[in-house]
């Protein structure tokens, strides 16, 4: 059994969702606590790709990034080359998960009680202050199910994966293409073995964010 | 629970490189999958380096060799998709090689108590679907519908034909018994859970299959010595018993 690709898979999600939390926490306590013009259609971009097909998406990133296009040649630049390696796994994983962790932060910010924001600011805190002491503690629960599910959403993440990175073996090969493989060469142990090891991982990982997060998933 | 995946990815960015940067990256055709697998450790244990195999449709692998995709050398199933990178100026000129020359051969499961003798035998009704690898982008592909055209049978076989991304998907859908018949590439006809005849090889155009080296490769000379091995006694050997011929000389 090879393990490259389960290494492959820890790397590539864990960076992805690490991401999404990154970008999306402010996005999603704009969304979750502002009402604003144009919020319906930035709700709605966020949730495209949770519905787009993954080979829209993957032709699109691929047009984005690569060598010949601008972006890719950017990245290429600096040193990032980002189609056909791992980076265009996370990338890719990171666009899969994007949305679904948003929803879930703006689900949480959305729950916490202005009042409690605003008695904060009478006691002189400041906006940055009070989203750290205030706001954040009290939207965790919805962050930590975002952040769940985007990885779950990330270690599953096949088809912009194939168009974006490929499928190299050591390179870019993560657990789902990895079973893909195995099928395909009748290697029916090993593609057992690793989809077990998924469910595993991912079945375990949804139970505890039901659980951190009061079953509001 | 966000502070999960920092430390994961910290810790797999910590991890050494899952594989060295000095290996040879081969694309190659999906009907390469059984002489390839026994060919490379041959090749490793010779020449001390390492290979990755990396296969698909050779319309599919073509498409991401020509948008950057790490290939030092392809191996495609046919000539058209070299020649076209060669015109695009991915692929060196004038190094192209045809290396072999495939066949079809027509299988069913075993065990699964059908008899075909001919591909005029798909027509009839114990035949429910038909594997075969995708036209658009997979040469066999091509090859098994211009078959099947010429026998005749095109128009009776046609909502019969369930397409495989690649020839070895087709395989796999007849092995698992998903479907009853294919036509398939005869290097991966040999699986003992199939029954395979030959299709008679007047019914397709000769299959050139035709290897390029890569322009952007940092390996030339390993990207040589790996197709001369395949050409080669020790790796023509495999070749051979994986049923391809020697392409005749031009």
């Amino acid at each position: 059994m090879d393990f490259a690709p389960i290494l492959m898979s820890a790397r590539v999600a864990s960076l992805a969702t690490l991401l999404a939390v990154v970008t999306g926490t402010p996005l999603a306590w704009l969304l979750g606590r502002h009402r604003f013009r144009g919020q319906a259609f930035i709700e709605g971009l966020v949730l495209l790709p949770l519905v787009l097909p993954p080979t829209v998406l993957g032709y699109y990133l691929l047009v984005l990034v690569n060598r010949s296009a601008p972006v890719g040649q950017l990245f290429d630049g600096l040193g990032l080359e980002l189609a056909f390696t791992w980076r265009g796994a996370v990338l890719a994983a990171w666009v899969g998960s994007f949305g679904l962790f948003v929803r879930a932060a703006q689900a949480g910010f959305e729950l916490v009680d202005p009042r409690l924001e605003d008695a904060a600011r009478t006691l002189g805190r400041s906006e940055w202050s009070v989203f750290c002491a205030v706001t954040l503690p009290l939207a965790w629960r919805g962050l930590a199910a975002g952040t769940a599910l985007a990885f779950c959403r990330a270690v599953g993440e096949f088809g912009i994966t194939l168009m974006v990175a490929g499928n190299i073996p050591g390179r870019t090969q993560t657990v789902p293409l990895a079973i893909y493989d195995y099928v395909q060469a009748n290697r029916m142990a090993e593609a057992n073995a690793l989809s077990l090891l998924t469910l595993a991982v991912v079945g375990l990982l949804l139970l505890l964010a039901r659980r951190g997060s009061g079953a509001r998933l | 629970m966000i502070v999960l995946p920092a430390v994961l990815a910290v810790a797999s960015l910590l991890l050494p490189p899952a594989i060295v940067q000095d290996t040879l990256t081969v694309f190659a055709a999906s009907d390469l999958q059984l002489p390839f697998g026994a060919i490379v450790p041959m090749f490793e244990r010779v020449t001390g380096q390492k290979v990755v195999l990396v296969f698909g449709s050779s319309g599919a692998l073509a498409a991401q060799i020509e948008r950057g995709a790490p290939a030092d050398i392809f191996f495609s199933a046919d000539q058209g998709y070299v020649q076209q990178l060669v015109d695009r100026e991915v692929l060196y000129r004038g190094s192209d090689q045809v290396y072999a020359l495939g066949y079809l051969s027509l299988v069913t499961r075993r065990g699964s108590g059908l008899m075909l003798r001919t591909l005029g035998d798909l027509a009839g009704s114990g035949v429910v679907r038909i594997a075969i690898a995708n036209p658009a982008h997979a040469p066999y592909g091509r090859a098994a519908q211009q078959a099947m055209r010429r026998a005749g049978i095109w128009e009776l076989v046609e909502p019969k034909v369930v397409l495989g991304e690649n020839v070895r998907q087709a395989v796999q859908f007849v092995t698992t018994g998903a479907v009853e018949a294919g036509i398939i590439a005869r290097s991966l006809a040999g699986d003992p859970a199939l029954v395979a005849i030959p299709v008679d090889p007047s019914l397709y155009d000769p299959i050139l299959q035709t290897a390029g080296f890569v322009r952007r490769t940092a390996r030339l000379e390993l990207a040589r010595r790996f197709l001369a091995f395949v050409t080669d006694t020790a790796g023509w050997a495999v070749m051979q018993r994986y049923g391809f011929a020697r392409p005749t000389s031009p």
